[in-house]
């Protein structure tokens, strides 16, 4: 029999398979593409499972949902410690360095990652309607999120930050000083993040470009380019500018409908 | 309003099409779903599909997603929109900006929106976001007839759709001497949208679900005041007060009360609620609009 390919990630799934086993994704409803070409990142039905390495993890709940990790025996995931919802008391817990101290607590950003090791159960939730997006990656990836948007992610990914280029960038680009940055070398892994609102995608063509609120962007294939740009109109009393990211592809990129508003100046 | 043969009007935008396909062309109304009535009479506005497209002018927009909907503007040229500058969610390059002109400027600051707000020129493709987790409300607008809408509710309007503001003139004030404060339940003043020589386009964003009901001459109901959206210029509104049975007059802490500050509607005329409100001052009441009073 024919085998049902993931629209979402591509992975070939069992004959008769309702959710992708990779990712979670429906596999019985089509893929939600607007009139202006972005896809709309999959609803993963309540208790829908999926695996990675020898754990498995459950989506709960559709509003604000809920992440749970069985760890499989010599399974990791790390994470920010405030987006720990509950675990077992026997699930065994390690600090995580990320190097790079100073720079990102300047940045905002965490210090000391949590790393939960498996075997065991443990749960993750971001705290805010939206929607979870599950992104396997594959050996050889190179993916950069926003701040603070990343739930939890296989130990088997690498977990660095890069610096936002550009004094435009960081001043008006609404995305902070640093970008996550994981990537993957010749192991897969899986990296969730949490959309608030809902998420969409688009894949851009080498240079096509896309302009963007800097608040919304959620996550870019490393090969996209962002660049802050004045648009040619004035805000408020003070007339001060508007900037929003300007996207040049090649690559993914996703953003989420509900944003920080990024301070325009 | 005539309606042509063969049409249908859609139930809760009132706009008359064909009777064809899952969608009210006008609002977005899913059209092929049972019409949900409360037992009270409330009508759930159905949230607008994902994907569903709504058409006006030359020009249409695409709603997007389920708990923060994006409104995907392809815009015609000659077409355009206005919003606040918060909105914006992606644009293409192509697509014009520009600032809207200082007139009606001074309306627009005194009720909470900016006072200069940004054009999105056609042809091209934008989308706006509200930012908050609800649904949108699309509000065809027949030309001549205003619509008034609460404050901050809006998202964007077609560019030939003009603005004003008008006094709500629902207000109490709580304490005395220098801790005197006044209060608007409904805001201090109200949005008025209205077409001019063609129909036009209004999107509002709706935090969590609504509700919407038509009400019969002098036929009254009582909301909570922040929970209005939107309501027909024909519905009469003010403030009722509504002190509980038991409710003691004189308590020890004499700056508190145990009382329901609502809004009262009377008809004729459409009100739609959102299920998501603010909530009023347990303080006492010094002095308020005008209001009837129901002690239990």
């Amino acid at each position: 029999m024919e085998r049902i390919e993931c629209e979402w990630c591509r992975l070939q799934n069992e004959p008769g398979a309702t959710s992708c086993l990779s990712c979670g994704a429906p596999l019985d409803v089509r893929n939600l593409v607007t009139d202006s070409g972005w896809r709309e990142a999959p609803r993963l039905r309540d208790l829908t499972e999926f695996r990675f390495s020898r754990s498995t993890v459950q989506v709960e709940g559709e509003l604000v949902p809920v992440t749970e990790v069985a760890l499989g025996q010599g399974d990791a995931v790390y994470f920010e410690h405030h987006v720990l919802l509950w675990k077992d008391e026997a699930t065994p817990i390690t600090a995580m360095p990320t190097g790079g101290g100073m720079k990102r607590i300047l940045g905002g950003m965490p210090f000391v990652l949590t790393l939960a090791h498996g075997p065991g159960r443990v749960a993750f939730s971001r705290d805010s309607p939206g929607e979870l997006v599950v992104l396997p990656l594959h050996p050889g990836m190179e993916l950069d999120a926003r701040e603070h948007a990343f739930l939890l992610a296989s130990h088997t990914i690498g977990y660095s930050f890069v610096r936002i280029q550009g004094l435009a960038n960081v001043l008006h680009g609404g995305n902070g000083m640093y970008l996550d940055r994981f990537v993957t070398t010749s192991a897969p892994g899986l990296l969730a993040l949490h959309g608030y609102g809902n998420v969409l995608e688009r894949y851009l063509r080498p240079g096509e470009k896309i302009l963007v609120e800097p608040g919304a962007f959620l996550y870019k294939d490393a090969a996209v380019t962002m660049q802050a740009v004045q648009m040619p109109v004035k805000t408020g009393l003070l007339r001060r500018g508007m900037y929003l990211a300007e996207m040049t592809g090649p690559g993914r990129v996703g953003i989420q409908s509900m944003y920080v508003h990024h301070h325009a100046e | 309003m005539t309606v042509p043969e063969g049409y249908t009007v859609c139930q809760y935008c009132r706009m008359a099409h064909p009777p064809a396909g899952p969608s009210c062309p006008s609002c977005g109304a899913a059209l092929d779903i049972k019409r949900s009535v409360t037992r009270s009479g409330w009508v759930q506005q159905p949230p607008i599909k994902d994907l569903a497209r709504i058409q006006f002018g030359q020009s249409r927009v695409q709603i997007e997603g389920k708990y923060v909907p994006v409104a995907d503007f392809t815009l015609a040229e000659r077409e355009w929109i206005y919003f606040s500058h918060h909105a914006v969610l992606w644009l293409d390059p192509g697509i014009r900006l520009s600032n809207t002109s200082l007139a009606g400027g001074w309306n627009r600051m005194l009720s909470g929106l900016p006072l200069i707000m940004v054009e999105a020129h056609g042809p091209g493709r934008i989308a706006l976001s509200g930012d908050h987790a609800g649904e949108l409300v699309a509000l065809p607008l027949m030309p001549g007839r205003p619509m008034w809408t609460r404050e901050h509710r809006f998202l964007t309007a077609t560019g030939n759709v003009t603005y004003t503001w008008q006094n709500t003139g629902i207000w109490y004030t709580t304490g005395s001497g220098d801790d005197k404060e006044t209060h608007y339940p409904l805001g201090q003043l109200g949005d008025l949208f209205t077409a001019q020589q063609t129909p036009g386009l209004l999107l509002l964003h709706s935090p969590g679900n609504t509700f919407l009901r038509d009400l019969a001459p002098g036929e009254t109901i009582v909301v909570q005041p922040s929970a209005l959206l939107y309501r027909d210029l024909s519905v009469q509104m003010h403030l009722h007060l509504e002190y509980p049975y038991g409710t003691p007059r004189f308590t020890w802490r004499s700056s508190f009360s145990q009382r329901n500050v609502w809004l009262r509607l009377i008809g004729p005329g459409r009100v739609a609620v959102a299920s998501v409100f603010g909530h009023t001052s347990s303080h006492m009441i010094t002095g308020n609009s005008w209001a009837t009073v129901r002690r239990w």
